[in-house]
């Protein structure tokens, strides 16, 4: 206790800072989350659990959760793959690597919602560059292309795509970051033994990466699902709910239906949510701890 | 010590750091008075990149007139503002003056002036009477009617022509001649219905009206009616007909109207402001303005009017109010906003002003009979909101009665 007092000048400031711009926020989340708030944003009073079951009672919720943790799997499995194969690539010493790992970085350092509109615009019928070429090379036959973005299926295959796309450099660096932690003595020593290159990755390399695979693939999951903007560019003109996840749909219960009582509800349970995937996650990989 | 110092020193910055970020979000006071003046907070949507240098004008013009009062200017865009007001009223840092849609909600929560209040009599005496009645909540007029606009359907006569098509006035008209320009080929399509999010509630108007039906009044939203389950069936048929572009059901009206522009669509329905957009954009296309095609045949328009409301926060500016309200409506001062926005005026003067102008014409004809959206109902921005998210599945496997009645039930969800 004396020495947590001696602490306080020090961790001090950093406590005040999270306690006002993560735990007030939070803290007001769950307070609004049991009002009943006007459409124009006056308090009517407290309504204990009424909002919850109101969201969970809502007949597409179930469809949109499940609907989540195929977008959360998809996107993190694949951009591990993904990430996987260019880390070992940029790993090897061939001319001109040092302009590749630029050019990983680009998805990275561009806006999200900019690098989502610059697909949402090349799938437009009519007019985008992606519909044209496709209709070019005669994969459609209508002329003025197939409209990707007002189907919920292709809408959401997409916007997978450009999910993958924007979390891959993020992913690559860490798990090259690993990389470069092994020791060449362990490959080599594997060379020796007469292990080929596949046995070698899998068998050696692969299993020392764990630390920067857990931490990466951790963040990840966190990440592509509190993801709004993308899916919200790639399938906001979809009517219904047939390609929402948890977030578009507290996006959609605010903006649109200016429900903000409602929206804090289904905050709270994205962030429980979130909260159990990471605690479950944790508690089975260990992603903190030394190999 | 000295190190001690130091730390505290840190520690103070980061406090007060941290309580301004709070402050930001909730700060009860609203940029108040520059010494012994008032200050107006005004909030407005963008209705075109000219929109911040109108108000912009304006408001030097009326700081100019009355030195002791400022005017803060927040533009926002439409897709914004209504999430922008809520976390603004929620925050109690509502605007004094808001231009927007829907008020009824604020009307109910008493938060703001009577229209009456914050303007003089002369002011008050030359809005158009249907626009004003329009207004009301429980007989008393909240919002002040800033700019109106009618719809109207767009031809592009030369597609027409080479499909040998006759402008429709009836739905069975506008059937086939979509089909026959529709038969054109090469990425034509004949009628384009845009009933994606961005407006939906407008197309459903169109079509659910001109079939005899109404979204219902100032006291109960009916969308589920008998009445408006024969437009649904009818956008259906365009669309299972082929009549229409593809993907009805996602499509923006925005980029739609620029597929019209390009001069690849026979028709679709278009505001005052269209007309600009293709003089500048395409001032070669051969179109022409027509009412809208009813199942009757008998012409009908959807009005639309925004509203400038105040809202009454402490309840001290009332005078400032008034004032900048009868400099915003002066003839001098509101037509030519009015004007370079391509909207219609909703006050008598206004209107006179604007008589000779050609290109608004087939549109302040059509506007005296104009109906409106039931906007002084509480719940209807429920009601627009469920259109917006929900109409389009008209064009999928769920039948049209399945989806009025989705909208209904989302509706009295509330």
């Amino acid at each position: 206790m004396k020495d947590l007092l001696k602490a306080l000048p020090w961790i001090g400031p950093a406590v005040a800072l999270i306690a006002a711009v993560v735990l007030f926020p939070v803290g007001l989340m769950f307070w609004n989350s049991t009002r009943d708030i006007s459409q124009s944003g006056v308090d009517d009073g407290g309504v204990g659990l009424a909002n919850f079951a109101t969201v969970v009672g809502f007949q597409y919720f179930w469809p949109i959760l499940g609907r989540t943790v195929i977008w959360v799997v998809v996107v993190v499995a694949c951009t591990l793959l993904g990430s996987l194969a260019l880390a070992a690539l940029l790993n090897k010493a061939f001319p001109g690597r040092r302009l590749v790992r630029m050019a990983v970085i680009v998805p990275w350092a561009a806006s999200v919602v900019m690098t989502t509109l610059v697909v949402h615009y090349g799938l437009e019928p009519y007019f985008g560059i992606i519909n044209s070429f496709l209709v070019d090379i005669g994969l459609i036959d209508t002329p003025e292309g197939y409209g990707w973005t007002r189907h919920a299926g292709t809408a959401f295959a997409w916007a997978m795509a450009v999910a993958v796309f924007v979390s891959l450099p993020f992913t690559t660096y860490t798990i090259l970051a690993g990389l470069q932690t092994v020791p060449g003595e362990t490959v080599e020593a594997a060379r020796i033994d007469g292990a080929n290159g596949v046995r070698t990755y899998f068998s050696v390399v692969l299993p020392q990466l764990r630390g920067a695979i857990s931490v990466a693939v951790l963040i990840n999951i966190i990440n592509v699902f509190n993801s709004l903007p993308i899916l919200r560019v790639m399938t906001g003109s979809i009517p219904g709910y047939d390609a929402d996840t948890v977030m578009t749909m507290i996006f959609k219960y605010m903006q649109n239906q200016r429900q903000i009582d409602l929206a804090s509800a289904l905050s709270v349970i994205a962030f429980l949510v979130v909260i159990g995937i990471v605690a479950i996650y944790v508690r089975a990989v260990r992603p903190l701890e030394e190999v | 010590m000295a190190q001690y110092k130091r730390l505290g020193g840190i520690m103070a910055i980061t406090l007060a750091a941290t309580t301004g970020l709070t402050a930001c979000g909730f700060g009860g006071s609203s940029g108040e008075a520059t010494g012994d003046g008032t200050t107006l907070d005004l909030l407005v949507p963008s209705y075109s990149d000219a929109t911040q240098g109108l108000w912009n004008d304006v408001i030097a013009g009326f700081e100019e007139a009355n030195p002791d009062i400022d005017v803060n200017l927040q533009v926002e865009s439409w897709d914004n503002l209504e999430s922008v007001i809520a976390t603004r009223i929620q925050g109690s840092d509502a605007p004094d003056i808001y231009n927007g849609g829907p008020f009824a909600g604020f009307a109910d929560d008493e938060l703001l002036y009577p229209v009456e209040d914050v303007t003089s009599d002369e002011t008050f005496a030359d809005f158009q009477p249907t626009f004003l009645e329009n207004a009301e909540v429980g007989g008393t007029t909240y919002g002040l009617p800033w700019i109106a606009s009618a719809r109207a359907l767009f031809v592009n006569d030369a597609l027409l022509e080479e499909a040998g098509a006759e402008v429709p006035t009836t739905w069975d008209e506008l059937l086939a001649s979509a089909k026959q320009v529709s038969e054109l080929g090469g990425g034509v399509a004949g009628y384009g219905m845009p009933l994606g999010s961005e407006e939906a509630q407008a197309e459903a108007a169109v079509w659910l009206w001109g079939g005899g039906g109404s979204f219902g009044d100032a006291e109960s939203i009916t969308v589920d009616t008998p009445e408006n389950l024969e437009g649904a069936e009818f956008i259906k048929k365009m669309i299972d007909d082929g009549a229409t572009q593809a993907d009805a059901g996602a499509t923006d009206r925005s980029p739609l109207f620029d597929i019209f522009v390009q001069g690849k669509l026979g028709m679709q329905v278009g505001l005052p402001p269209s007309v600009g957009q293709i003089e500048s954009d395409n001032p070669d296309l051969e179109y022409s303005i027509h009412p809208i095609p009813t199942q009757d045949g008998e012409p009908f328009t959807l009005g639309v009017a925004d509203h400038l409301m105040a809202f009454q926060n402490d309840g001290d500016k009332q005078e400032a109010i008034t004032a900048f309200f009868d400099y915003l409506y002066t003839a001098d001062v509101y037509v030519p906003w009015v004007q370079a926005e391509g909207f219609l005026p909703t006050t008598v003067s206004g209107s006179e002003a604007l008589a000779d102008e050609e290109a608004l014409a087939p549109f302040l004809e059509v506007l005296p009979g104009a109906q409106f959206y039931p906007s002084t109902n509480p719940d209807w921005s429920a009601a627009d909101s469920a259109f917006k998210a929900l109409f389009g599945q008209l064009d999928s496997k769920k039948s049209a009665k399945d989806v009025l009645a989705e909208v209904q039930a989302q509706v009295d969800a509330g």
